[in-house]
């Protein structure tokens, strides 16, 4: 290796070394922040704390039902994901495996609506849902959410079907599997990277949007996290370690899902899982 | 896709036989079909086709009536929705620096230095949070006395009132929106990249090509279908999902300055109940990232983009 192009690698390490810090700083700002006394952040918000405290902790979990909107969030979210993938990869292997003549219509219906901006579609189900009594209603927040990731999801899981071959499908056939156990037992494990990819970004959609579960679920015992912090946040302008005991505990779900998937998830999405 | 015929069994099979598993086959597609079918028709396109009915009405979320084009009237004289488009307008700077940030993290991860794994694995991170996480953390490096300021002080500069300002606050705006991006258009770039032939790359290096010269007369032609998706994606996630960062870091201000169409139209259907008038808003915004849609696909003519694959 020469000495010039050794130069131009250490030049890109140091420019992937800043973008990382960018990447990394602020979950380690939220941490540290989050242990200091308002004093100590108004004084120096960097570095180390030097006095640890856990009274933002506290106080946070003292002002905002915080566990109870993470378990509000899980009981939307789960069923949902769980719904979203099934029917998702479901439609997919019909659509790549099994065609029937409906099927065109409506794979072209979710590819039009995929990219529909969610007012267009929530407006009108939150006046159904407020007149039939079920605002403030885990039900219907966990269905809507199933549906509007549904064609995201079929999109995905079409292409990536479409790469397992015709032969499998059609071996498993001979040998006497029911369409329902050729789905289960060949299609799903051999797709298996492709669908825990698009499980896990549904779940992301999910657990992170604000707008959905703002509109559906505001009474304080079905709200989720999303709000909570966004009230948080309304509070808590001049308390900034509550603020940020409040934010980072809200990143963990997500977090923890990504380093525990991290190597399919990221696999999945190299894989060009994501168009 | 595949063939459409139903593998023949083994031997000869009777008429019967066919007819029963054609029958069989057809009763588990459409059985199949029929969850995401119900759903997606019942809890999108129903709700579709009632904003398009009700945007010509003056319904308030209980009763309705039918006034033609009422609505897009007062949309069109409403000179508010002048400054929010404008708004949606400005924010799609965002868009260049998005696919600019994408593209550097990729072609740098794409060297494979030392610990590449390590950052690709890091630069993520954004991609998984939320942007209410995003943006309320974004706000607070930047609200007076913050952290940006103290780090500004160390240059000798004063405070800033970045949130209070309207180009502060839409370049918080558009700061926190890149960083929440940039994940994302790496992924896609280097997806696209994996699938460049390195021998272009070795007889580039043969005939001497500079680094540079390799970038772009090698890597940006052969992504161009993954730019192109990315910059499709993001010019209609600015206009359609702002809403939670707008949400949580300005709430629309100062005045309407980073208003974006979606958060208008919550306010007044949400907040002030003029469901017609916000089923209008709603779909002038649809047809606004549609009309984006087909002139960026118009304007790059690409296979891959109208292929969606």
């Amino acid at each position: 290796m020469s000495a010039r192009s050794r130069l131009a690698r250490a030049g890109v390490f140091l420019v992937l070394c800043v973008i990382g810090v960018s990447t990394v700083y602020p979950l380690i700002f939220m941490a540290f922040n989050s242990m200091r006394t308002t004093q100590a952040f108004e004084v120096n918000p960097f570095g180390l704390p030097t006095h640890v405290t856990t009274a933002s902790y506290s106080a946070l979990f003292s002002t905002v039902p915080f566990f109870a909107s993470i378990l509000h969030s899980l009981i939307v979210v789960v069923p949902a994901v769980v719904l979203a993938t099934l029917a998702s990869s479901l439609a997919a292997f019909v659509f790549t495996k099994v065609p029937v003549k409906l099927g065109n219509v409506l794979f072209w219906t979710m590819l039009m609506i995929m990219f529909m901006p969610g007012i267009v579609v929530l407006l009108p189900l939150y006046v159904e849902v407020a007149r039939s009594g079920l605002a403030n209603n885990f039900a219907p927040a966990i269905l809507i959410y199933t549906a509007i990731n549904i064609p995201y999801g079929t999109y995905l899981l079409r292409s990536n079907f479409r790469s397992i071959p015709d032969s499998v499908v059609e071996a498993a056939r001979v040998d006497g599997a029911s369409w329902l156990k050729v789905y289960w037992r060949v299609i799903m494990p051999i797709g298996k990277a492709g669908v825990i990819t698009v499980g896990i970004l549904t779940f992301l959609n999910i657990w992170n949007d604000l707008f959905i579960s703002l509109v559906l679920l505001h009474a304080p015992n079905t709200e989720m996290v999303t709000p909570t912090l966004a009230e948080l946040s309304g509070k808590y302008t001049s308390n900034i370690p509550v603020l940020m005991a409040g934010l980072l505990l809200g990143a963990m779900p997500t977090l923890l899902l990504y380093f525990a998937t991290a190597r399919v998830f990221i696999r999945g999405m190299l894989s060009g899982a994501v168009r | 896709m595949s063939s459409g015929h139903e593998p023949a069994p083994e031997g000869s099979p009777s008429v019967t036989d066919t007819e029963r598993s054609r029958k069989k086959r057809n009763f588990f597609s459409y059985g199949a079909l029929a969850p995401a079918a119900i759903l997606v028709l019942g809890l999108m396109v129903v709700p579709i086709g009632a904003t398009i009915w009700h945007s010509f009405t003056n319904w308030d979320g209980v009763n309705s009536q039918f006034i033609g084009l009422k609505n897009f009237d007062l949309i069109f004289h409403n000179p508010i929705i002048y400054q929010v488009l404008w708004n949606s307008v400005i924010f799609l700077i965002s868009v260049p620096l998005i696919l600019a940030a994408s593209l550097v993290a990729a072609v740098l991860v794409y060297e494979k230095v030392l610990g590449w794994r390590v950052f690709r694995f890091l630069f993520f991170i954004p991609m998984v949070l939320s942007p209410v996480i995003i943006g309320v953390l974004f706000s607070t490096f930047f609200l007076p006395g913050g952290a940006v300021d103290q780090l500004l002080r160390v240059f000798g500069l004063g405070n800033y009132s970045w949130l209070g300002n309207v180009w502060g606050a839409r370049f918080v705006v558009i700061l926190a929106l890149v960083w929440a991006s940039f994940g994302f258009g790496m992924v896609v770039i280097l997806s696209a990249m994996s699938t460049v032939d390195p021998a272009l790359y070795d007889a580039a290096n043969i005939d001497g090509a500079s680094w540079w010269r390799r970038l772009r007369s090698i890597t940006i032609p052969m992504i161009s279908g993954a730019l192109q998706f990315l910059s499709v994606i993001n010019v209609i996630y600015t206009f359609t999902s702002l809403f939670a960062f707008v949400f949580v870091i300005t709430s629309g201000g100062p005045g309407f300055s980073t208003t974006t169409v979606d958060y208008y139209t919550y306010i007044t259907t949400f907040e002030n109940g003029q469901f017609g008038y916000g089923a209008a808003l709603a779909l002038l915004l649809f047809l606004i990232v549609l009309t984006l849609t087909i002139a960026q696909v118009r304007l790059f003519p690409n296979r891959e983009v109208q292929q969606g694959s």
